[in-house]
């Protein structure tokens, strides 16, 4: 009987439909990254514009390079180690084998999210910064276990008479390790460095944990722009790497077919050259004054204004982001990270003071102050301005789609209504969303009662079924695209949304809200504070303050420039607030122990259904 | 050739002091963390106890721990549904020639960003996006289907599709290396192939199957990505609410509930060696 004569049609059309699954998805991907269209996924005709902005993005560039950087070096630290623990570990019998085999399939089976906890803990319980070095540490820790597995398997077949030979011909075991079976080994090497490049390429999870000032990978960057926006610079992004993957794939595969030749060696080699002369090509172009570390939320700054201060002093400005401002006192808190200047809101200013995080500002140096609003000045969280000025304010609301949704939206509650099932969409942020419940009931935000918390998670959870996600940064996205009809939201997204669909509103509801400053703070662990100096003082020349409210559409508390902002931006319902709305609304505050009441019911309210 | 213990030792110090230092030691200070308490701002009292694996064993957790062995459960199996007939034709029935290709082509989506897969799935799913606009075009429905993504549907089309590579692979290995005489010969024995598929294929990958359970298993307990942006962060996972800790300073907690997540994670493991090994001694 012949087994391959008869391929039953089902298998072969299960084959067909499993590939399709694979391919489909990537194919699509890269066939709308030529799509003349920013948010539509209908064809609207073919542009090279999203490849050309991808490829000018000189962030998006940056962590690319940061992220070949560290998988080269992981590579090269990883596989070193990974063979010579194999070769050691070849044919002993003993304590030591078993102890080391388990110890080597622990980060294989650990989940990665438990890795990256541990790992960031550890640094900061040993003072380690976090940067560049913490990432590559923890990535050749995730990563050796595969070298040794893959290299140990192929040692296992090797034939032991082969090395006996030479030795028996007068080879020394350094020699027999060079001539026999390190060449033996060779595509087990070459194929576990490849697999180690990519996984150390790929990760997010434990980089996500470890990485610090300067030590942003693609990932990472990958993350908040799908996060904060999908756009077809993404489509552009993930094409350029599918392309550059298949090709080492493709070399990978042939090597592994024909084994490796010099043309092989050769080729290997340029591609390696040519990653490490990318990684490390803008070190040779140009050598800044200095570089001052920026951690702000996503979004909140003009690189136009980055690009000004940058030209105008020669000082380059690396700008690193976060989305909440927990993330931001962890990263604090995980190690001495190097930032020089952070954005917090109020509530977490209070707390990086009394956690002694942070360095009272000279502000002899900030003669811009005058053009600030005295009534955003002397704020209860930082009473005399020592430590904080205000960069923003803002307020929680609703945003809306007219077009869809009839009748005017006024109240927090229209997000409980059943119409709007499935268009509804809530900040993916524990306290706001308490406090929208907490304030519909009539109660503070800031509660701390357990009753009262009690009734807002009731609350939450008969809300769950109407909502269709929970997302803190891409809401005004949603909005665009029709996804949501109405949106727990912040102003300035909103409003930036406006201009591209006139139909979106944004209201402040009348049960009062969550007021919002955030404050440019210089950390004690700084390492330029006379940079973030120059650059606090630049951000609040009122022409400069103009041009990046224009732009991220947040409101500063900059009396001089608001004359020349957008009419959008003048007619902001901040400045309109009703008194008895003001009044009912609130700062966030910092709950201490309460918080993990907090988090109980913001979990049950996710377990809801 | 290595036979004095010095030089191994001195081979394998680098790699074994790594792990140690930056792997193990870490687990410690969380397993030693997690009997300690959360500071009054966040930060660690170490003031030590057991009242996190207390709240960690409550219901509520249990069901977080439920809910995400329920998810790697479900993506395990339909991967391993979906793998099998593909392992099987590459490793039993495909042209010699083509055997490598189409190898390379399953396993070569792996090679490529997970995070760039699971956008390429929300791009695909959204109201508005290929999926829908396309069967709006055709006429096939009247208004876009929104349970698309923002779904556990969602959830497990991702996890599926980030993890089947795992499943292919060590179904290949398994299946390549069943001697196909032994099928010859229980059909010559009279075997429906039905019957040589229960008695003789499956006991004979169950070493395969297993391997391929366990990799796509754990990484699926701890999904983080994927219900994040293909499930709109509606359900608690365990690998959210870890995360959550982290964000919310409960750095104890967050210790508590990964000793235990790694705990069940072995204690599952050591099962799946057990029943290896009793597979492949019968």
């Amino acid at each position: 009987m012949n087994a391959r004569s008869r391929t039953s049609p089902i298998l072969a059309l299960w084959m067909g439909a499993t590939y399709l699954f694979l391919y489909a998805p990537i194919l699509v991907l890269a066939v709308f990254s030529f799509n003349d269209s920013r948010l539509l996924a209908v064809w609207r005709g073919f542009t090279w514009a999203w490849y050309k902005a991808a490829l000018s993005n000189p962030p998006m560039l940056d962590a690319l390079r940061t992220s070949v950087l560290v998988a080269a070096l992981t590579t090269l630290i990883a596989t070193a180690l990974g063979t010579s623990a194999a070769l050691a570990l070849e044919r002993w019998r003993g304590r030591w084998r078993s102890l080391s085999e388990a110890l080597f399939v622990l980060p294989i089976v650990v989940p990665e999210i438990v890795i990256g906890f541990a790992s960031v803990a550890f640094f900061g319980w040993i003072g380690l910064r976090l940067g560049l070095l913490t990432v590559l540490i923890a990535h050749v820790a995730f990563s050796v276990s595969y070298v040794f597995f893959v290299v140990r398997a192929r040692l296992a077949t090797l034939d032991p008479r082969l090395e006996e030979a030479a030795m028996d011909l007068g080879a020394d075991p350094w020699r027999v390790l060079w001539r026999i079976t390190l060449p033996l080994l060779g595509p087990a090497i070459a194929a576990s460095a490849l697999l180690v490049f990519t996984l150390s390429l790929d990760d997010y999870v434990i980089t996500s944990f470890v990485a610090g000032a300067g030590a942003t990978t693609l990932p990472l960057r990958l993350y908040s722009m799908i996060k904060t926006g999908i756009t077809p610079e993404v489509n552009a992004i993930s094409t350029v790497l599918l392309v550059v993957t298949l090709a080492l794939a493709a070399v990978a595969f042939r090597i592994e077919q024909r084994g490796m030749t010099r043309a092989h060696l050769v080729l290997v080699g340029l591609i390696l050259l040519g990653l490490v002369g990318f990684a490390f090509g803008d070190l040779a172009t140009s050598r800044p004054r200095a570089t001052l570390n920026v951690l702000i939320w996503s979004n909140y700054i003009s690189p136009r204004v980055v690009r000004a201060f940058e030209e105008r002093t020669g000082i380059k400005v690396n700008i690193e982001t976060y989305d909440s401002n927990e993330a931001l006192l962890a990263k604090l808190h995980a190690g001495v990270v190097a930032y020089d200047l952070i954005v917090p809101s109020d509530y977490m200013v209070r707390i990086l003071i009394r956690e002694n995080l942070l360095q009272p500002l000279d502000l002899t140096r900030l003669p811009n102050l005058r053009h600030l609003d005295p009534s955003a000045l002397g704020l209860p969280f930082d009473p005399t301005n020592t430590y904080s000025l205000p960069y923003t304010r803002g307020v929680t609301g609703i945003g809306y789609r007219r077009d869809k949704i009839a009748g005017p939206i006024q109240s927090w509650a229209d997000l409980w209504d059943a119409r709007w099932r499935e268009r509804i969409v809530m900040l993916d942020d524990m306290r706001e969303v308490f406090g929208v419940a907490l304030k519909l009931l009539g109660y503070s935000l800031n509660s701390t009662d357990p009753q009262q918390l009690r009734q807002a998670r009731d609350l939450l959870v008969r809300q769950k079924p109407l909502v269709r996600a929970y997302d803190s940064a891409n809401f005004d996205q949603l909005l665009l695209s029709g996804e949501a009809w109405i949106a727990h939201a912040w102003d300035g997204q909103i409003i930036k949304a406006r201009r591209e669909n006139p139909n979106i509103e944004f209201v402040i509801p009348r049960e009062g809200t969550t007021l919002i400053v955030d404050n440019l703070c210089i950390p004690r662990s700084a390492e330029r504070p006379d940079l973030a100096h120059e650059f606090i003082n630049f951000l609040m020349d009122p022409a400069v303050a103009a041009e990046n409210m224009n732009e991220i559409m947040y409101l500063m508390p900059n009396r001089s420039a608001w004359p020349r902002l957008r009419p959008e931006l003048q007619q902001h319902p901040i400045f309109s607030i009703p008194p008895d709305v003001l009044r009912r609304s609130e700062y966030l505050q910092d709950l201490g122990p309460t918080t993990v009441l907090y988090d109980r019911y913001w979990t049950e309210v996710k377990l809801a259904r | 050739m290595w036979e004095t213990g010095a030089k191994r030792r001195l081979l394998l110090a680098p790699a074994f002091l790594w792990l140690l230092l930056f792997f193990l030691l870490p687990l410690g200070l969380i397993v030693v963390m997690s009997f300690a308490e959360r500071g009054l701002y966040g930060g660690v009292r170490w003031t030590f106890g057991l009242q996190n694996y207390r709240r960690a064993l409550e219901p509520l957790y249990l069901w977080v721990y439920g809910r995400s062995f329920a998810l790697a459960a479900v993506t395990t199996g339909l991967c391993l549904v979906i793998s099998y007939p593909v392992a099987y034709y590459i490793a039993l029935r495909a042209d010699p020639r083509w055997k490598h290709l189409l190898l390379v082509l399953s396993i070569l989506p792996f090679w490529t960003s997970f995070l760039l897969r699971t956008y390429a799935w929300m791009f695909l799913l959204r109201v508005e996006g290929f999926v829908n606009t396309t069967l709006l075009a055709l006429g096939v429905i009247e208004r876009p289907i929104s349970w698309l993504l923002y779904s556990n549907f969602a959830v497990v089309i991702g996890q599926v599709y980030g993890e089947l590579p795992f499943m292919i692979l060590p179904l290949y290995v398994a299946l390549e290396r069943l001697d196909v005489r032994v099928i010859e010969a229980a059909m010559d024995l009279g075997a429906n192939r039905l019957q040589v598929f229960r008695r003789i294929v499956l006991p004979l990958t169950m070493p395969g199957i297993i391997t391929g359970t366990v990799l796509v298993f754990i990484p699926s307990v701890g999904a983080f990505i994927t219900p994040d942006m293909l499930g709109g962060a509606k359900s608690a996972m365990i690998g959210t609410v870890i995360q959550n800790q982290f964000v919310q300073r409960n750095h104890p907690m967050g210790s508590a509930l990964s000793v235990l997540l790694i705990v069940v994670v072995l204690v599952l493991l050591l099962l799946a060696s057990r029943a290896a090994r009793f597979a492949s001694r019968r």
